[in-house]
């Protein structure tokens, strides 16, 4: 049945070719008002001029994320959806296994009221729990955390298992010293840190170097790669386990569609303790 | 001749950007910095990394088995990010700039509800209340711009103000309103028809009944706005015509 193949294949490039030129007719109608569809000219890491990002190969950074100018990011870090890294007037260094998450915003100050400024440092396997902090010409030190939310203004120190609560605004050049909650608007001590408490701000931020790399995988799968799984999961998402399990029968779902084990946390952790005020 | 010599030109500077976008199909970028002697391990670029994808990106991301799944009449902006378990129902929409993270645990948004610009939306893996820590929100619900929920369960016909943060475990009760810039605490439980707000958010006042009846109809109003935004954009992009239009000057077979 080759030339019937061959009939149909051309009738169908036919039927595709007048529809593009339907759709031409269609947008000379709508005349000025149409809609012109562009190429995403969105650039995840972008320089300012000489300024250009340095990278680890080891980092998610989501496309829609932006790093721009002097950032310099240590390996095993992640920067999630949304964020902005803008390093155009002086320059932020993110330390390895940090993880700034999404819509956060990381961005320095070339002229301060007091006149001293600093360039922003984020030390390793810190999390800001971010979900849009914006820090501002801070160092923030190693395994911190920043609550979500959380606005620190100039020249801030967060010192090493120091926490930032949720929606705290943290004045300029504040201290914020080491295993201690500061929270509110302006900033204020609020209670000591349990050690069970600092143990899980670790913890959160290794959960989240092995969910960054699957995220990492997702975003840079080829056109190829993303219709090859997308055929698979329509296959795949009318067998469940557990039923099947009942009936006896094992199926095996293809290695594409498995999520590696590590990312959720084990089971067996009983109440996560609320670290975030 | 114009022409000639704008391709030409075009060449010249295509001939990196083919290395650039195109790393899968073309040869790998040979983009190289000096390692600059500022943290203590200086980070090794890959020379792998694209910096900047034709493409964009994606919208609904999906992770192994789970895909966001959007109701066919929801309005979904072209900028908001859907990745993991995601189920976006009926007469909903996502705005600009809005992230729906469902890669721990599940996001549910509504029957005509809305998560306003720049929203992130996120569900940790165990919440403190030992309920289960999806995020579920409900029908007619307001979720105003840059707000940030976590494992939190809002019931149906409420408003969240803008640039709210609610934090894991909190439960906000029907027919209540928050105002904006709140931080509810974990857990926290905001009581049906009452007034929030405050960092923490406190106990405001009682909503009148006119108060409460014009809930759902912000989000009804919200929902016929995103119907307006939902008629601008074609069922499938047309931007295959420009990608095909830039390979072809790229020299690139399409």
């Amino acid at each position: 049945m080759g030339t019937l193949g061959r009939v149909i294949y051309t009738v169908g490039n036919w039927i595709r070719g007048s529809g593009q030129a339907l759709d031409r007719v269609g947008s000379i109608l709508q005349g000025s008002h149409r809609l012109e569809e562009h190429l995403s000219r969105h650039r995840t890491l972008m320089s300012v001029f000489d300024k250009s990002p340095l990278v680890d190969k080891d980092v998610f950074v989501a496309p829609s994320a932006s790093v721009i100018g002097d950032v310099q990011i240590g390996k095993g870090s992640s920067i999630w959806y949304g964020c902005v890294l803008r390093g155009d007037v002086n320059n932020i260094s993110v330390g390895s296994g940090t993880n700034i998450q999404d819509n956060s915003l990381v961005h320095v100050a070339k002229t301060n009221l007091s006149g001293k400024v600093l360039p922003t440092t984020i030390g390793d396997n810190v999390t800001v729990a971010g979900h849009s902090a914006v820090i501002h010409g801070c160092t923030v030190e190693d395994e911190a955390f920043v609550g979500m939310g959380a606005t620190l203004l100039d020249g801030v120190v967060v010192e090493k298992h120091a926490m930032v609560a949720a929606g705290s605004l943290v004045r300029e050049n504040t201290r914020i010293p080491s295993g201690e909650v500061w929270g509110g608007n302006p900033a204020k001590f609020m209670r000591k840190l349990t050690d069970e408490e600092i143990a899980y701000i670790s913890k959160s931020a290794e959960n989240y170097i092995n969910l960054a790399h699957i995220h990492a995988a997702e975003n840079s799968k080829s056109f190829e790669e993303i219709e090859v799984e997308r055929a698979l999961r329509k296959k795949y998402a009318r067998k469940d386990e557990d039923y099947d399990s009942m009936l006896g029968i094992v199926r095996e779902t293809p290695a594409e569609l498995i999520l590696p084990d590590n990312v959720l946390p084990e089971k067996t952790t009983t109440r996560v303790p609320t670290t975030h005020y | 001749m114009a022409t000639s010599i704008a391709r030409f030109s075009r060449r010249g500077v295509a001939s990196s950007l083919i290395r650039r976008c195109f790393a899968a199909e073309a040869a790998l970028a040979t983009h190289t910095d000096p390692p600059k002697p500022k943290l203590t391990v200086s980070p090794s670029p890959s020379p792998d990394r694209v910096k900047w994808d034709y493409r964009g990106q994606r919208q609904i991301i999906p992770l192994g088995q789970w895909l966001p799944k959007v109701a066919v009449d929801a309005y979904v902006a072209p900028n908001a990010v859907l990745a993991g378990q995601v189920t976006v129902w009926d007469g909903s929409s996502v705005w600009n700039g809005a992230v729906l993270r469902g890669d721990l645990n599940k996001i549910t948004l509504g029957f005509c509800s809305n998560v306003q610009e720049r929203c992130v939306v996120h569900a940790a893996w165990s919440s403190p209340t030992g309920l289960p820590a999806e995020t579920l929100i409900d029908r007619y619900v307001t979720v105003g711009a840059y707000s940030l929920l976590r494992s939190c369960t809002i019931e149906p016909e409420c408003i969240i103000g803008q640039h709210s943060i609610l934090m894991e475990g909190s439960l906000v009760e029907t027919r209540s309103i928050l105002e904006a810039g709140s931080v509810v605490p974990p857990g926290r439980r905001i009581p049906s028809g009452e007034l929030w707000g405050g960092n923490p958010a406190r106990f405001i006042r009682t909503l009148t009944n006119e108060e409460t009846l014009e809930i759902p109809k912000l989000a009804v109003a919200i929902n016929h706005l995103s119907g307006d935004y939902f008629s601008e954009f074609l069922p499938y992009s047309t931007v295959y015509l420009e990608v095909e239009k830039f390979k072809r000057s790229l020299g690139i077979t399409v």
